[in-house]
């Protein structure tokens, strides 16, 4: 979950004649966030998603959001083979990408300035590659994939595919072999699996990570996936039912977050304190403290108490949806809501004016700010909408 | 990803992530819907997508260019309001998204034969003040 300034999306493949990528891709990616998977782990029911995304779902409501299996985030055991895979794909990705989108560009020119008789070196693999593997065959095998290697070779080293070398390997034609993760011996590709056996039980690597970058090309995204030093320790779950606002609020200063508001609050960014650290100590590199804080503080800012949202009043997230009683909230809360929608009438009449009082916050963080209007104004205009 | 939607499908309005806006068309022969496109706003809140969105049928006034009207059809009352188990908290599960919720109404609306409103379709829409995922709908009628 980096910051999207380069956002990519498994459609870009669709365009180039490498569009069987675009599943894989997909394949690769959080089907919560949508985003490439980030600290993958595997659920009791076998769905796979990043960390921090099913325990944020486990935690709402306790269930897996693909097949809807009630688990718990104890049982969230890591996926390392998938992060290995989502490392390795997307080190590769610029570079596919780029070279995909290029045959396309080429193919389209050759196509409208006819015969180019200079570019059919490129072609062969160009076919190559464009051809579909029907899926009856199954996977390729070696010696079939060995053969184009001499045309495809040229192409990949082609001076335009590469852009400025921001990884400085070299392409190496393969030999068969691959290298085992930990030790980085060569052997065969099936020999690797029943070979690590011997490593089970290895605490640490046997070379510093610094030296992972000897490994192939096709090794180059291999981090240390073994645990290095001890694993900072997970918060545990608890009952916030049984505890008194007084005990939780001790809770969230011992453990070095904010502790003001009310209790509804207090157990809210307790939550998520505790699904942030947690997710974070699946991570092989885990953030500081510091960085932990800095993501609570932006929860604070946009689902916590400085939140301003179009409804942090009726949200179900207030209480756990699966204790949630819609029925008694909701007539119960009747009278709010057409005071809410009577304010935000009013509002939008006087138009502009900041109307922090609507936004059900703790009294103590004057810091709402200006942030409110726009929501306001959604608010009502929505309302508006259902009544006419 | 505007040229990689499923048919009947199209993106109207998506400049910011709070609001968007869909068309959705039947691709059947339905005679119910048969050549209608309608118009779906869909309310994300910031707890998307562990919270679902809130969806609605949205009409447009012919002189937009684009008249859109409410489909009829048991589960959805004239003011646009769906219902549907999969829009609210119960339903609703994270791995959602807008192109499957678009599916899910394409096919909700293919598979009706009924000609009608939902009960209490008038009261409900002259008396409902509601925010959509606040109504506490009965999900009684898996048939349709």
């Amino acid at each position: 979950m980096d910051a999207p300034s380069d956002i990519s999306d498994p459609t870009q493949w669709l365009e180039t004649p490498l569009s069987l990528l675009a599943p894989l891709e997909s394949a690769l990616r959080c089907q919560v966030c949508k985003e490439f998977f980030d600290n993958p782990v595997i659920t009791s029911c076998c769905h796979t998603f990043c960390s921090l995304c099913i325990r944020r779902c486990l935690s709402a409501d306790g269930k897996c959001p693909a097949c809807r299996a009630q688990d718990q985030e104890l049982k969230l055991r890591r996926n390392w083979a998938v992060q290995e895979l989502v490392d390795a794909f997307q080190t590769a990705r610029p570079r596919v990408l780029e070279f995909s989108m290029e045959t396309a560009r080429q193919a389209q020119a050759e196509n409208r300035e006819e015969p180019v008789h200079k570019k059919r070196k490129v072609a062969p693999a160009e076919e190559h590659i464009q051809v579909p593997e029907p899926s009856s065959e199954g996977r390729r095998t070696r010696s079939q994939r060995h053969h184009p290697q001499p045309e495809e070779h040229p192409a990949i080293e082609n001076p335009q595919i590469i852009e400025d070398s921001q990884d400085e390997e070299e392409y190496i034609p393969e030999d068969g072999l691959v290298a085992c993760p930990i030790c980085n011996r060569k052997m065969k590709e099936e020999a690797v699996f029943s070979h690590l056996n011997i490593h089970q039980g290895d605490e640490s690597p046997k070379k510093p990570q610094s030296t992972s970058s000897s490994f192939g090309p096709l090794r180059a995204p291999q981090k240390s996936l073994v645990f290095s030093g001890k694993p900072p320790e997970r918060i545990p779950a608890i009952n916030y039912s049984i505890l008194k606002e007084n005990a939780l609020r001790k809770k969230l200063s011992d453990l070095g977050i904010p502790n003001w508001g009310p209790k509804q609050l207090l157990h809210k960014r307790h939550t998520e304190w505790m699904n942030l650290w947690n997710a974070n100590c699946d991570s092989k590199i885990p953030k500081s403290k510091r960085e932990l804080l800095q993501e609570l503080d932006i929860w604070e800012r946009t689902q916590g108490g400085l939140a301003t949202g179009p409804s942090p009043f009726v949200s179900s997230t207030n209480v756990m949806r699966k204790d949630f009683d819609a029925k008694e909230w909701s007539s119960s809360h009747d009278d709010d809501f057409r005071r809410l929608i009577a304010n935000a009438r009013k509002k939008v009449g006087a138009k502009m004016a900041p109307a922090t009082e609507t936004a059900p916050t703790p009294s103590e963080p004057p810091a709402n700010g200006s942030l409110v209007e726009p929501n306001i104004d959604a608010d009502a205009d929505h309302v508006i909408d259902l009544s006419g | 990803m505007q040229d990689h939607l499923p048919p009947g499908i199209a993106m109207v309005k998506c400049e910011n992530l709070e609001e968007w806006q869909m068309d959705i068309k039947v691709l059947d022969q339905n005679p119910l819907y048969q050549d209608q496109t309608y118009r779906l706003k869909f309310t994300f809140s910031n707890k998307y997508p562990i919270e679902p969105p809130e969806v609605q049928f949205i009409q447009c006034a012919e002189s937009t260019g684009t008249p859109r009207s409410i489909p009829i059809h048991p589960h959805i009352y004239s003011n646009g309001i769906i219902c549907l188990d999969l829009l609210g908290s119960s339903g609703w599960s994270p791995v959602q998204n807008v192109e499957s919720i678009c599916m899910s109404l394409q096919s909700m609306l293919t598979a009706n034969t009924r000609d009608e409103r939902p009960a209490g379709d008038q009261e409900f829409v002259a008396t409902n003040r509601r925010r959509i995922r606040d109504i506490n709908f009965v999900y009684e009628d898996d048939n349709v």
